[in-house]
């Protein structure tokens, strides 16, 4: 598998970066829907610490994709794709690169609306967004957290579905193009 | 003349048996703190008390009769997190519903070597009465005057977030209190 994408698929970086975004996204929206619920501990502390490391882990992996993915073509379309077909993918995947820059961002602003620190596992502190307190905006940046994150999960939902009812209804190579492992579809139905 | 002479001695006299008074001051609230450092997560934040109240008799030149007597009240706590703060009034740190006040008054004051004013006092906080000494700076201006005292105070040793709270790489066991209060004549 080329490290650039070509034609025919995406490259390893590109497969690379998608699944590993997709792993630390999925425990993300776990790790922030359970912490919350928790009892106010020393556990609880660290588990809001986590979730703030990965999310700032995931801002900067999304915008070195993003520069990565700015500096080499993508593969074609499948090519029995309607238009609409192709417009709506297209829309979806700038829909999600938005998402995931947002999120991370959103979360962000409302811990430094919020003066909590905000230390990268532990290893360096990153700045404040506001300068401290904010009161005004911290309610406002919490909530557009969460609702992001919930049109995260849905637009997750098309996503997920749009790459299964390719790989098992159309029988296309859009999904096997982004994964590891498999080779390339030869055409018998597996 | 002999009795002017016997109420002159009789003045003196009693000014002696008097018990000599350093100088009072008020304190001006709207231009003085409380405020305290110590560090979150390893990193350093900055809180304040924004109710207290000081009684000060200072003389820089009459030590011997100096006094501070400042009441906290501790549920002015504001370290501009309001979640950080909820908890920290509750029963794991300061347990303000068992001891909403904290209290520090001066048992003697002494210069140091280096030539810094030191109050020596007991602090009493969250129903701990442990020695806590101040370094003591005053800036007499006319009528009024600038007061300054630092102490550094050991969260532990007063039971402030004991047990699962005690690790202080989450929350630091040493804090920096610092006083800074505008004085003015007492009237």
């Amino acid at each position: 598998m080329p490290l650039r994408s070509n034609e025919a698929g995406w490259g390893a970086l590109v497969r690379a970066f998608h699944w590993l975004i997709a792993a630390l996204i999925i425990a993300q929206g776990v790790i922030g829907l359970s912490m919350v619920q928790m009892g106010v501990t020393p556990a609880k502390v660290r588990v809001f610490a986590l979730h703030k490391s990965i999310g700032i882990t995931i801002l900067a992996l999304v915008l070195l994709r993003i520069a990565w993915r700015l500096s080499e073509r993508r593969p074609a379309d499948a090519p029995a794709m309607p238009q609409w077909q192709r417009r709506a993918a297209h829309g979806l995947h700038l829909a999600l690169y938005v998402l995931i820059l947002a999120i991370p961002l959103s979360g962000w602003w409302f811990n430094s609306a919020s003066n909590a620190p905000l230390v990268w596992f532990g290893w360096f502190d990153l700045p404040s967004l506001t300068g401290g307190l904010d009161p005004v905006w911290k309610p406002r940046a919490l909530l557009l957290h969460q609702t992001l994150f919930w049109i995260l999960v849905a637009l997750l939902v098309l996503h997920v579905g749009a790459a299964l009812w390719h790989h098992f209804r159309q029988r296309d190579d859009v999904l096997r193009r982004m994964a590891f492992g498999p080779r390339k579809y030869d055409g018998e139905a597996r | 003349m002999t009795k002017w002479l016997g109420h002159s001695a009789i003045a003196i006299l009693a000014a002696l048996a008097l018990p000599a008074m350093a100088k009072s001051w008020q304190v001006d609230p709207a231009h003085s703190t409380l405020t305290f450092t110590n560090s979150y997560q390893g990193v350093e934040y900055t809180g304040q008390f924004r109710r207290f109240n000081a009684v000060i008799d200072y003389d820089p030149n009459d030590l011997a009769h100096a006094k501070f007597d400042v009441t906290v009240d501790v549920t002015s706590l504001d370290t501009q997190n309001s979640e950080r703060d909820h908890t920290a009034l509750g029963a794991d740190f300061f347990d303000t519903a068992e001891f909403p006040k904290a209290h520090f008054v001066t048992t003697a004051f002494h210069k140091a070597a280096d030539g810094k004013v030191v109050a020596d006092g007991v602090l009493t906080l969250r129903g701990v009465s442990k020695p806590v000494a101040l370094t003591v700076s005053f800036k007499p201006n006319g009528d009024a005057a600038t007061l300054d005292v630092t102490a550094q105070v050991k969260r532990l040793d007063f039971g402030i977030g004991t047990g699962q709270w005690a690790d202080p790489s989450m929350i630091g066991d040493g804090v920096a209190v610092h006083g800074h209060l505008q004085l003015h004549g007492a009237k």
